[in-house]
């Protein structure tokens, strides 16, 4: 059977052009630009990553803080065009990424239901009707009247765990393994994960637990200063990137 | 199946209003949200948004109507001549100002979900429109006092509505790379943004300047916006052909202008939210 690819990045680089000092503000940039003292430097978040995903794969991302991994899954997510190299993503893109940054905390539970679910590309209609469904899975049908500032934060995290997981993508962003909740929620949402992830949807996942890596990943990138150091078979990648660290 | 393929060719303005209408459910939902938390929540409701400018007006007329009152074209009455201007610059500045906050604060979500952000500027100013048009009900009610009725011209009015939502739209894009690139532009802009108001007739009568201040305002696309609107809803003022060339002018070189300029600024921006 061939492999139906959801993402393939190929050589994906994001190269900023910074400032040394950092300015940020007018004032210094008119200081600077009159003493010539501009100085730009290249940075790479990224640099010439290559790999792709298939339907039903998971493929993990592992590295040092700030080896760009969060980075790399926001090219995917779109929302970080890459400056080189190319990449392309089919189908529907669920992105656990912050999960409920679209909330709005004035406007009730239904509203912000509807509100989350279309900013993640579906449309209002769709959602309205699925309000219900949403709600009753985590369990909030009571509160949805509410406005969400009136909820803890664990409910908050409920709703936008359910709204996002509602339908099944071709593609699911994880930016760390998620928990949600109290203990019985926690248990619940990562049945549900799971239950996506073997759906047959392809999934991107960042993570530092390598003991999940090793176990669910078909293959694992190995980020190192922006460039992928190692790919391919979970195992030995995860032993590379442990025999690294304890250099 | 959508596929996003980041090496496709976009056209500028045309692929971004696209997308705008593409997601006109996203836009109408982002529009009731801003409505519905400015007006249903609070406890004064819509008079809420009326009161800046009401009270503004109020001020002014206090202060300026002896000044005035007898210098505007064709005696017409003080009172409605300033709300008229009052309520044409609040919606300037808050349509501008809005949609550059919602992108500058990524509104939240533009760092983590793919959502096209000239979205939210479009939403601000249609949500200012809208404020704006509920602002005419005590502009009536003034023109009432002086025994004038809006005129039949109202289709005139939508259409200086539509301009000023598509120049504030693409404005504020252009305020949105200011506001991420500098943190210090909000206070310069707001000077800018008072000199602005004062170079725009709100509450005096452009006769009564000299002869190149006048010509100097006459630049000010704001000054052709609020001489067909006030023309046009109230007949407190005069307008010409080159105010209606001005308007339409200025807004599709606001809107195409900042559209364009955004979509090529936009790829290095995001990274800086």
């Amino acid at each position: 059977m061939s492999r139906e690819l959801i993402v393939e990045a190929s050589e994906v680089t994001l190269a900023y052009r910074r400032t040394r000092h950092r300015v940020s503000s007018l004032k210094q940039t008119a200081i600077d630009t009159i003493k010539k003292r501009m100085a730009f430097e290249e940075f790479f978040a990224l640099n010439g990553v290559t790999f792709d995903v298939a339907r039903g794969e998971t493929l993990s991302i592992i590295g040092r803080n700030g080896a760009g991994k969060s980075t790399l899954l926001k090219v995917v997510a779109r929302v970080l065009p890459p400056t080189n190299g190319r990449i392309i993503v089919r189908g529907h893109v669920a992105p656990m990424i912050e999960l409920g940054a679209g909330f709005n905390p004035e406007l009730t539970a239904a509203e912000n239901i509807v509100m989350y679910g279309t900013l993640l590309g579906r449309s209002p209609k769709e959602m309205r009707g699925r309000i219900e469904a949403i709600a009753d899975w985590a369990g909030l049908t009571e509160h949805l009247d509410v406005p969400i500032r009136a909820y803890s934060s664990g409910m908050t995290a409920r709703l936008a765990f359910a709204t996002a997981t509602d339908v099944t993508p071709d593609l699911l962003l994880i930016d760390e393994v998620l928990s949600v909740g109290d203990a019985d929620f926690r248990e619940k949402s990562a049945a549900r994960t799971v239950e996506m992830m073997n759906s047959g949807c392809a999934v991107v996942l960042v993570s530092h637990d390598l003991d999940t890596v090793k176990e669910i990943s078909t293959r694992v990138v190995y980020l190192s200063g922006g460039i992928a150091k190692q790919s391919g078979d979970p195992t030995d990648v995860v032993e590379a990137y442990l025999a690294d660290v304890h250099h | 199946m959508q596929v996003y393929d980041s090496s496709a060719r976009q056209i500028p303005v045309i692929s971004q209003v696209k997308s705008i209408y593409d997601n006109r459910g996203l836009l109408r939902l982002l529009v009731v949200r801003d409505l519905t938390v400015r007006y249903k929540r609070s406890v004064i409701g819509v008079w809420w948004s009326l009161l800046n400018p009401l009270f503004t007006t109020a001020v002014m007329f206090y202060v300026f109507n002896t000044v005035f009152k007898s210098k505007l074209p064709d005696g017409a009455p003080f009172l409605p001549y300033l709300l008229s201007g009052v309520l044409l610059i609040t919606l300037f500045n808050q349509g501008l100002t809005m949609g550059a906050d919602a992108i500058a604060t990524g509104a939240g979500v533009l760092t983590k979900v793919y959502v096209r952000p000239e979205i939210f500027a479009a939403s601000a100013s249609i949500s200012s429109s809208i404020n704006f048009i509920i602002g005419l009900a005590p502009l009536t009610v003034v023109l009432a006092i002086y025994r004038k009725t809006p005129t039949w011209h109202f289709p005139m009015v939508l259409l200086v509505i539509l301009c000023m939502t598509l120049f504030t739209t693409g404005l504020s894009l252009l305020l949105s790379i200011a506001y991420i690139n500098f943190d210090d532009s909000r206070s310069l802009i707001n000077i800018f943004l008072t000199a602005l108001q004062y170079m725009t007739p709100i509450f005096y009568p452009i006769t009564v300047l000299g002869p190149h201040t006048k010509e100097v305002i006459q630049l000010n696309p704001l000054y052709s916006y609020l001489q067909i609107f006030r023309k046009e809803f109230g007949r407190v003022g005069v307008s010409t052909f080159s105010n209606w060339e001005m308007m339409v002018i200025s807004s599709i070189i606001a809107f195409v202008g900042g559209f364009y300029i955004f979509s090529k600024r936009w790829p290095k921006l995001v990274a800086k939210l």
